[in-house]
């Protein structure tokens, strides 16, 4: 089966991404995983927009509400035992609903704890992230905040990281 | 994007998308794509089953890719009528800049009304 990704799409967004003129650029970074996965620390990364309520401000949604072109380019740190009534959102592009009922949709939390328990994986690591995944622009992802968070990871020990785009 | 500057970083990535699409147009190191709406990489609220299900193939990929550009699709089904899915995954209100394009949209028609 090939996975149809316009499916859910109405067809002006579908046929505005298809003529987007973005480029591939080679190569392709590759980091060949260095341990067995039940040595691997993970961090779990998406672009969902969740924050944690109260600890950490929302996205600015008020400047994009400004400037429509503009994402808020910054990220939030989501501890690993985090509760589903400390999960906020303001994706802006979605309905919001469902990762308010279940935070597990976009960051597995609950689901890596499982694994890390099960011994499939070495550990979850004690930090996750929080993108706002609508970025006309990445160049501040690429040379600033992606860099960043690179960084907080390997500060954790992290050597894996999963993520799931919203 | 972000994955591929995690993966210069040293860290391997795996990345679970409904748009497996720009994995393929913009290169992603390592990809498994789920035929489901918007806002749902991993399913539904409360479906641990599935959840987990998709971790476990992204974590099989992780360990077996040999090289960059992999795309494995999964055949998870998603449950609901399509026009009904369709509308679901959208925000109540439209995003900022879906508002401006109506907003100019019906500026331009008013304006080839007027004349």
């Amino acid at each position: 089966m090939t996975v149809d990704s316009f499916k859910f799409l109405p067809g002006s967004i579908a046929a505005y991404y298809r003529n987007l003129p973005v480029q591939r650029e080679e190569p392709v970074p590759f980091t060949p995983l260095a341990k067995p996965l039940a040595e691997c620390r993970f961090a779990l990364v998406t672009t969902a927009a969740i924050h944690r309520v109260g600890m950490e401000p929302p996205f600015d949604t008020e400047r994009e509400k400004r400037e429509p072109f503009w994402g808020d380019p910054t990220f939030r740190r989501i501890p690993r035992d985090v509760r589903q009534e400390e999960i906020g959102a303001c994706h802006l592009h979605t309905n919001n609903r469902d990762v308010l009922l279940d935070v597990n949709i976009a960051l597995p939390v609950g689901r890596f704890r499982e694994l890390e328990a099960e011994g499939v994986i070495g550990s979850l690591a004690p930090t996750s992230y929080s993108f706002m995944g609508y970025q006309m622009n990445t160049a501040e992802w690429r040379e600033r905040y992606a860099p960043e968070a690179a960084a907080l990871m390997k500060g954790e020990g992290v050597n894996a990281v999963f993520l799931t785009p919203f | 994007m972000l994955a591929r500057t995690f993966e210069e970083a040293g860290l391997s990535t795996v990345l679970v998308t409904v748009m497996p699409y720009w994995s393929e147009r913009l290169g992603v190191p390592r990809t498994v794509g789920v035929e489901f709406p918007y806002g749902h990489p991993l399913g539904r609220p409360g479906d641990s089953d599935t959840q987990m299900g998709i971790v476990r193939e992204a974590l099989r990929l992780l360990e077996e890719a040999t090289g960059p550009g992999e795309i494995r699709e999964l055949d998870y089904v998603w449950r609901q009528d399509l026009d009904e899915a369709k509308k679901d995954w959208q925000p109540l209100e439209p995003s900022p800049i879906i508002r401006m394009m109506i907003e100019q949209r019906r500026a331009q028609r008013q304006q080839q009304e007027g004349r």
